[in-house]
């Protein structure tokens, strides 16, 4: 692997929350416990890469998430995107990355969803050539014209999470989050949903790192493999490494092509495998 | 530059979404004031407030006017931050290459044209047409202007300081209450400070309260000597710059307590 290539740069990443407990009645005395979310967490992505970042609830991947997108600010350790320092340089690492979360829209909830866009358009300084070039293509895969004169508020969660997606790869960002993409998605949405990533990385050689619940997600689209439980990095590498690991340990003399991923996964969650 | 007149858009865009919400907001306006005049003027014809520093005439213009400026300064940012910090959706505003306040502000900018067209405008029109009182001080207008600017933007401050503070109590609302309570109070927005008994008159001279209402409006209705407008809004600009300074302070501690809710 190329080191120029690396756009993404995570060493020792460390976050702490602070978490109140009251056990007992409303009265009982509060103690404060300290949770470590995130602790020593170091890797790096390259350029090109779709890397899927999987974990059981809780375990750190949307504070991982959260801090490589400049939200949440890691206690100790650095991120460099492109080389660049959130503390720095926030701005420019903003113009290239987009980020999509599944839970929330990062559009007006109450204007029409082109109205949004339109703000993309001049919040990212995006030429007129490459937004409506842009338009044309997001409008012909996810058939963007059937709700984008609607605001939010009345679109099905299919198609928020479309506009959503077309909304984060306006300014065509370098690095895409994909925050849990697929969540309470029909299947044919979320088939087309994973054609469009597909086609995005192909044509335009953007990264994704993605987190999801859904091993067909990471099936149709993650070459490399992050495994975070307890907030401890278990696994980096490729899916294809993994499975040929776990076919090694556990195969019983299976192919690594027999063995499903859902029971891998299964095995990591419950401390089994990694 | 042209992201945040966007955002001017987007939020006239936000405020006419519901119409009914703009008529009910300048019903209860009118409804208001048309309380508001009720009650003083009983309570000055009834004979039991006496020896006061304000006269009915003066009470009544500086009501009035106090209600018609509170539709353009009114603020309620408070709770649109809070509502982010609370459900994390603060995130989503997080990942743009662009400045948070100034984007709010943006935002409050288009409301409040929207308030100007759909609140101000038919009040006075509605005062105009239905009481005889000489309301403003005409010499005085163009200080008044300067002031209700900078009181725009003390109380903008004002919301935002209050609302950052969600970063560490999360649900503000309990302080919420019981800072509107002075706040109305001490601003001037119900009752001309100058009734306040000493002690409170005092008090109030440290606060920022009274740079909100009680000075414009002063400015806008009371026939003044030069230096005591240059003092006023000399008050006023004090405090702009103390609460900007404040809200930076909170603005840069906050993002690095910020806990991003539900998942």
């Amino acid at each position: 692997m190329n080191s120029d290539n690396i756009i993404i740069e995570a060493a020792e990443l460390r976050k702490t929350f602070k978490v109140k407990n009251r056990e007992g009645n409303l009265f009982a005395v509060k103690r404060y416990s300290q949770i470590e979310a995130v602790k020593d967490v170091s890797f790096s992505i390259s350029k090109g890469d779709i890397v899927g970042f999987i974990g059981s609830n809780g375990a750190g991947k949307s504070t991982t998430i959260k801090m490589l997108t400049g939200i949440l600010m890691p206690d100790s350790g650095s991120i460099l995107i492109n080389g660049m320092d959130y503390k720095k340089r926030r701005r420019e690492i903003m113009m290239k990355i987009g980020v999509v979360f599944g839970q929330r829209s990062v559009l007006c909830w109450d204007i029409p969803v082109i109205e949004s866009f339109r703000l993309f358009k001049d919040m990212y300084c995006i030429p007129n050539e490459i937004y409506n070039e842009n338009m044309d293509m997001f409008t012909d895969i996810l058939n963007l014209k059937e709700y984008i004169y609607k605001p939010p508020r009345l679109l099905s969660l299919g198609q928020r999470m479309k506009a959503d997606l077309a909304a984060a790869l306006l300014y065509n960002p370098e690095i895409l989050f994909l925050d849990e993409p697929t969540i309470g998605i029909d299947v044919l949405a979320k088939d087309r949903i994973r054609d469009f990533i597909k086609r995005i990385n192909q044509e335009r050689c953007t990264s994704v790192v993605l987190t999801t619940h859904d091993v067909s997600d990471i099936e149709a689209l993650c070459h490399k493999m992050l495994v975070i439980d307890r907030g401890s990095l278990l696994y980096d590498g490729t899916l294809n490494d993994m499975k040929e690991m776990f076919a090694v340990q556990y195969g019983d003399g299976r192919d690594k092509e027999e063995i499903e991923l859902e029971h891998i996964i299964k095995q990591i969650y419950k401390g089994r495998f990694l | 530059m042209k992201k945040y007149i966007d955002y001017i858009r987007i939020g006239m865009k936000e405020h006419l979404v519901y119409p009914s919400a703009v008529c009910a907001k300048l019903f209860s306006k009118i409804i208001y004031l048309y309380l508001q005049f009720c009650i003083w003027s009983a309570l000055f014809s009834s004979g039991s407030i006496k020896n006061l520093a304000i006269n009915k005439t003066d009470t009544l213009r500086y009501i009035v006017v106090a209600t018609i400026v509170s539709t353009v300064i009114e603020c309620n940012i408070i709770e649109k931050i809070n509502a982010q910090i609370q459900s994390g959706n603060i995130a989503t505003e997080l990942i743009r290459p662009i400045g948070f306040k100034r984007m709010l502000f943006s935002r409050h900018l288009g409301d409040t044209a929207i308030k100007i067209i759909c609140c101000l405008l038919p009040l006075i029109g509605l005062v105009k047409a239905s009481v005889s009182l000489q309301l403003l001080c005409i010499e005085q207008i163009g200080f008044g202007i300067i002031s209700i600017l900078l009181a725009y933007g003390i109380q903008f401050l004002y919301s935002i300081i209050i609302g950052l503070l969600a970063f560490w109590l999360i649900v503000t609302w309990p302080i919420n209450m019981f800072l509107s309570a002075i706040y109305k109070l001490l601003s001037g927005v119900w009752i001309p400070v100058t009734m306040f008994p000493e002690i409170l008159y005092r008090i109030n001279l440290f606060l920022p309260f009274r740079a909100i209402y009680s000075i414009p409006v002063s400015v806008l209705t009371n026939s003044m000597k030069m230096n005591v407008i240059w003092q006023s809004i000399g008050v006023q600009i004090i405090w702009l710059v103390i609460l900007y300074i404040l809200m930076q302070f909170l603005w840069h501690e906050g993002r690095n307590k910020l806990v991003v809710q539900g998942g």
